[in-house]
């Protein structure tokens, strides 16, 4: 027999956890009914049964390590079915929250985005610091003549150099967190199967290929999990593919401006505003319609959610607020500055930038940071054998 | 003895089309014409013109019985009900719907009727049952009406309460010097209303002072129960109150004794009285009492508690019986001085186990004590079962939502403890891990409920049986007979057993369980006041009577009736207490000098209808002949549910119904034998430790007799494979046919029955 583990129950974590977005999880029985209803989880091990009872006995090491977290696609089939109401389904969501809150240093940045009373803080930092970019500029007053927001905010002096430095400090912290996680998850147990030889071990850049062909490009596994989750489905991958979109403009945009500074013929293909025909502007508009259809059908599938089976959380509608945020005042810059009404258009392209701002310098932090995290995880459990699934089953339910 | 008898053959059910009535009648008027001056045929008798008619026939004939040959009596009951004698005899089940034509059919082909002869032979014996019954006429009484109640705790209080509230005096003894009981020493209850989620006060000290405040009830405190002489509705208690003792004039009793601690011996096993800071659940609820929870290391506050409800370490298993554990602690040495017979203390182990629906309950409350008391502490539940069962479920989910409230099934492998007094408590095949452990700070141990007759007699009778309850070693020492069919009922009628003394439960159920016996028990008194049976022969008039110029002083009856009834005098005759007696002719089956009958059920009646039976004088032509004496509580009815299913059994059998195998006496199978019949079946109810008897010891006793019945049957060179008893249970219909079909193959082996033809 195995030598006893000590087991170290934690009455603080057990409420961590309830307060963001496990705060039904006492309510298990262990009856496993989610974990046989589960379409993702593996036969050995499956979650969310040992995740509940950790859960309830706040054993903290266990459940940060613990990978499964990430192969939950969070379709709520387990919370529909639980006899309980125990909603296995949030507490995965609420360890995943944890996540975004615990894993990458400055950790105060994930308090703050735990909770909604910190908002005002995260909503100053950029608000100020573009107001104080629009005052060195034109002394905050609205500039004469066509609109051009660079007249406001010089995207080489201001824009740029802040959302570059942005950038490289949510880099900077991701590779710390999914270093981290990694090394979490280097303490999995191991799974085999029976009387089955094991396959050879996979390349991680092969578990990537599988990764982003089986579940980013085709969310495959996203829309196998669930029963009825088209509304779910749809939206997610719509707003992935606006988000996509919108990646490539941006990246065209700033590869021509600055690649221009060396190659010269570059330059005009980033000179903005564009013209409506430019093919870059017609991607970037259709990235935006993208995004705004995901939004639409996010918003409402959690609005009509019946709380008794899940219930949505303070991170689940600040991403979805940020980015509401993103794509309208995104749209109503584009559109204002159309219809030349600069008394709005200046003011709103001010609110996208420190929209913009919040959904990217708090990434890490944030519900969207599953980009970085999921995806380390679901290459991990390939290579380390978690997944595929040995025997994918059928499985069917009705509530 | 019913001498002007009517006689009534229904032809409806299918009965007309199969059976020959008219001549039925022919054959009734043929042999008994002149006990009956009413013969009749009917198309249906249940109709309300048929019973009209029988009514005005019993008026215009002064008759003073009915035979109705028709339906089962267990149906139409309330259709079939005259003011005189009536018998009803069951030719549709027994015979019609229940006829086997394959069987039947070579006496068929020979001419032989087998349908027509059985029904009319089942009439002749209804007709001669008749002629040896009478209407009972009981002594009706005056009888006590004040209830006591023996002890004053939760149940008994509540039980005193609502005797007092229909109507009845009480008397309420207790032993200790204050009314309340265990409920005193109780911090807080487990819900007892809606929303059944908080623990809540035991409201003890109400209940005290509307006892108090009730003028019917006389509260005794300091008091016992010295002994209680005579019989239900005429008892007298002689009560000892500070050393005075006085009588009263008792009616019913409740006993109310609840139950004691389980000797913490029990627990040693697991730590107690080994490591420190392990406690009993009753040492814990009597800290949170006091105001402070304190290790009793160093009387602090812990800051984690295991409640440990996984009791196996002091539970006996089959590969390794724990002598030890199991064994009595309080067991006095072998050699110690003779005196009276101790009485015997069934205080076990098993206590544990059987307490076990309430140490889970007291574990959710006691881990809510822990969360009142220390907001940071934690509580720790490791259950091999947690059993809940109805509303409690409810106070279960409420306590698990506590976030401080940790549970986990977990088989408990040992208990350590380390240097700065803490405990680690090893447990296996945990929801956690295959083999963990847990370290707190105290460790708490269920208390097993022991009642107070594992201890003492209690009730301090004055029967002839002895003081206490017979056979209390079959429920462990729980005042208890059968409580799925007769709740509240002990072995000795006019005494009803309410709350823990009765089994182990909470106070909620304890309400439910005062509530009960004291509605018995306010029954006991009225029936008995009218001259009729408690139960479970509820109502019935007959009684037993005595001819005791024969009776021979063999004192089988006094000593074999199973509820105590027969008192004796010095030489031996039986004296009887009617009150006592639940009817059932156990008595009649044990007396070798027939010497105890009913009015309406009798020795010489059972044998005349035996002696109607018709016998063929060989197998060959009209079949064998069996004999079926089936228990009217359990058999009779399931061969009722075979027919009604028309399942057909073997035409060669005849049944008669008695009031439980008990009664069965030996000279009917003696009767039977020698009248050439080829076999007798005894069908009755399931006896042993999980018995079924309604009068609880009558088909064991029957089972007993058999065998001294097959020494009989040897020495007269008869196979005592001939005479068989069977336990049947009231659901088992669908098994009654088979029994049937191999006992006639045995039969059809062993032959005819030597004596066939004598």
């Amino acid at each position: 027999m195995a030598e006893p583990v000590r087991i170290q129950p934690d009455l603080k974590f057990v409420k961590e956890l309830q307060d963001v977005g496990g705060e039904s999880l006492k309510k298990c029985y262990q009856c496993a009914t989610c974990s046989v209803a589960c379409p993702l989880s593996p036969a050995e091990n499956p979650y969310p049964r040992k995740e509940m009872l950790w859960a309830q006995w706040g054993l903290k090491d266990r459940l940060l390590n613990d990978i499964d977290v990430w192969l939950c696609h969070n379709c709520g089939t387990c919370s529909d079915l639980c006899p309980r109401g125990a909603k296995p389904g949030d507490l995965l969501g609420a360890l995943r929250n944890m996540v975004y809150r615990k894993l990458v240093a400055p950790t105060v940045i994930g308090e703050w985005m735990s909770s909604s009373k910190h908002l005002p803080k995260l909503i100053a930092i950029p608000a100020l610091l573009y107001l104080f970019i629009w005052w060195l500029s034109t002394g905050l007053t609205i500039p004469e003549g066509p609109i051009e927001y660079g007249k406001l905010f010089p995207g080489d002096f201001t824009i740029d150099p802040i959302f570059g430095a942005v950038f490289l400090f949510v880099c900077a912290c991701f590779a710390g967190g999914v270093l981290k996680l990694v090394k979490s998850f280097q303490d999995l147990p191991q799974t085999f199967a029976v009387g089955v030889k094991a396959p050879p071990k996979p390349t991680l850049v092969a578990c990537l290929i599988d990764v982003v062909k089986d579940e980013i490009a085709t969310h495959a596994k996203f829309n196998q999990c669930g029963k009825d989750n088209s509304e779910r489905f749809t939206g997610h991958l719509t707003l992935f593919y606006g988000f996509a979109a919108l990646a490539i403009v941006t990246s065209v945009v700033a590869v021509a401006h600055w690649g221009g500074k060396i190659l010269p013929f570059l330059t005009p293909m980033g000179h903005t505003p564009m013209h409506l025909t430019n093919p870059v502007k017609i991607l970037a508009n259709v990235g935006a319609v993208l995004l705004l259809t995901g939004l639409i059908y996010l918003t409402r599938r959690r609005m009509n959610a019946d709380p008794a089976k899940s219930a949505s959380n303070y991170y689940d509608w600040y991403l979805l607020g940020v980015i509401w945020a993103v794509a309208l005042t995104g749209a109503f810059s584009e559109l204002l500055r159309l219809a030349g009404i600069p008394t709005l258009a200046y003011p709103v392209y001010y609110l996208h930038l420190v929209a913009v701002f919040m959904l990217f310098a708090y990434l890490p932090w944030s519900k969207l940071g599953h980009l970085v995290y999921r995806t380390t995880a679901l290459v991990y459990a390939r290579y380390s054998g978690r997944l595929p699934l040995a025997h994918p089953e059928e499985k069917t339910f009705s509530v | 003895m019913a001498e002007k008898i009517g006689v009534y053959i229904c032809g409806g059910c299918d009965i007309a089309a199969a059976v020959n009535i008219e001549g039925i009648a022919a054959s009734v008027k043929n042999k008994y014409g002149g006990n009956c001056p009413v013969i009749k045929t009917d198309a249906v008798l249940c109709s309300p013109e048929s019973v009209a008619r029988i009514k005005a026939d019993v008026k215009e004939n002064a008759l003073d019985a009915v035979c109705l040959c028709a339906c089962s009596p267990r149906v139409k009951w309330d259709v079939f009900a005259f003011d005189v004698l009536t018998e009803r005899v069951n030719i549709r089940e027994f015979c019609v719907w229940s006829f086997d034509k394959q069987t039947s059919a070579p006496d068929a082909a020979k001419g032989i009727d087998n349908l027509t002869i059985m029904a009319q032979e089942y009439t002749l014996m209804g007709v001669v049952k008749l002629t040896k019954s009478s209407v009972p006429d009981p002594e009706t009484l005056t009888t006590n009406k004040t209830i006591l109640v023996l002890g004053g705790g939760f149940t008994g209080l509540t039980a005193a309460l609502e005797a007092a509230a229909v109507g009845h005096e009480v008397v309420l003894v207790e032993r200790k010097a204050e009314l309340g009981g265990r409920a005193l020493g109780m911090y807080k209850s487990i819900p007892l209303a809606p929303p059944y989620t908080e623990t809540q006060d035991t409201g003890i000290d109400k209940l005290v002072a509307a006892v108090r405040g009730n003028a019917k009830i006389k509260a005794l405190t300091s008091s016992e129960l010295k002994s209680l002489g005579g019989a239900p509705g005429l008892y007298t208690a002689q009560i000892e109150t500070g050393g005075a003792a006085h009588d009263y004039a008792i009616g019913a009793v409740i006993v109310a004794t609840g139950w004691e601690p389980q000797a913490a011996e029990f627990l040693a096993p697991m730590g107690y009285g080994s490591i420190r800071n392990v406690v009993t659940a009753a040492e814990f609820e009597a800290m949170a009492k006091k105001g402070a929870i304190a290790r009793p290391s160093d009387g602090k506050m812990p800051a984690s508690v295991a409640f440990v409800l996984d009791v196996g370490m002091c539970l006996a298993t089959p590969e390794a019986p724990r002598e030890d554990a199991c064994a009595n602690p309080a067991e006095p040495a072998e050699g110690a001085e003779a005196g009276p017979a101790p009485y015997p203390n069934t205080e076990s182990c098993k206590h544990l186990a059987y307490s076990s629906e309430l140490t889970s309950l007291v574990a959710l409350k006691q881990a809510g004590y822990l969360r009142e008391k220390n907001e940071n502490g934690l509580a720790m539940i490791v259950y091999d079962h947690m059993m809940v069962p109805g509303l409690n479920e409810r106070y279960y989910k409420a306590a698990q939502d506590d976030p401080g409230v940790m549970l986990t099934k977990g088989t408990v492998a040992g208990l350590t403890e380390t240097a700065n007094g803490q405990i680690v408590v090893n447990c296996r095949d945990s929801l956690l891990g295959e083999n963990i452990e847990l370290l707190c700070d105290m460790v708490v141990l269920p208390t097993g409920m022991v009642p107070t007759t594992a201890h003492e007699p209690t009730v301090n009778l004055v029967y002839r049986q002895g003081p206490q309850f017979p056979d209390l070693g079959l429920f462990d020492g729980f005042a208890d007979s059968n409580y799925i069919c007769f709740p509240y009922e002990t072995r000795r009628t006019g005494v009803y057993a309410a709350g823990c003394v009765h089994q182990p439960m909470t106070m909620a159920q304890a309400a439910d369980d005062a509530a009960g016996a004291a509605l018995k028990a306010v029954q006991c008194i009225s029936s008995i006041n009218r001259g009729v049976a408690v139960h479970p022969r509820s109502g019935d008039k007959s009684y037993p009577v005595f001819n005791f110029v024969r009776c021979t002083q063999c004192k089988r009856c006094t000593e074999e009736c199973p509820f105590g009834a027969l008192d004796d005098d010095e030489k031996g005759t039986p004296k009887p207490n009617p009150t006592r007696c639940r009817r059932c002719g156990t008595c009649m089956g044990a007396c070798p000098e027939r010497v105890i009958s009913f009015d309406n059920y009798n020795v010489d009646q059972i044998g005349t209808m035996i002696r109607e039976m018709g016998v063929p004088a060989k197998i060959e032509e009209g079949g064998p002949r069996v004999l079926i004496l089936a228990c009217e509580n359990d058999a009779y009815p399931a061969l009722d549910m075979a027919a009604f299913r028309k399942t057909a059994w073997s035409p060669y059998v005849r049944f008669i119904p008695v009031r439980c195998l008990g009664s069965v006496n030996a000279i009917w199978v003696a009767d039977a034998m020698s009248k050439g019949i080829d076999g007798v079946m005894l069908l009755g109810c399931k006896y042993g430790d999980d018995y079924q008897c309604h009068f609880v010891k009558g088909s064991e006793l029957c089972n007993r007799r058999k065998e001294n019945i097959a020494e009989s049957l040897k020495r007269l060179g008869v196979e005592p494979e001939r005479v068989d008893q069977y336990q049947v249970s009231i659901d088992e219909y669908d098994r009654i046919p088979a029994l049937i079909e191999s006992f006639m193959d045995m039969i059809k082996e062993k032959g005819p029955n030597p004596f066939k033809g004598y």
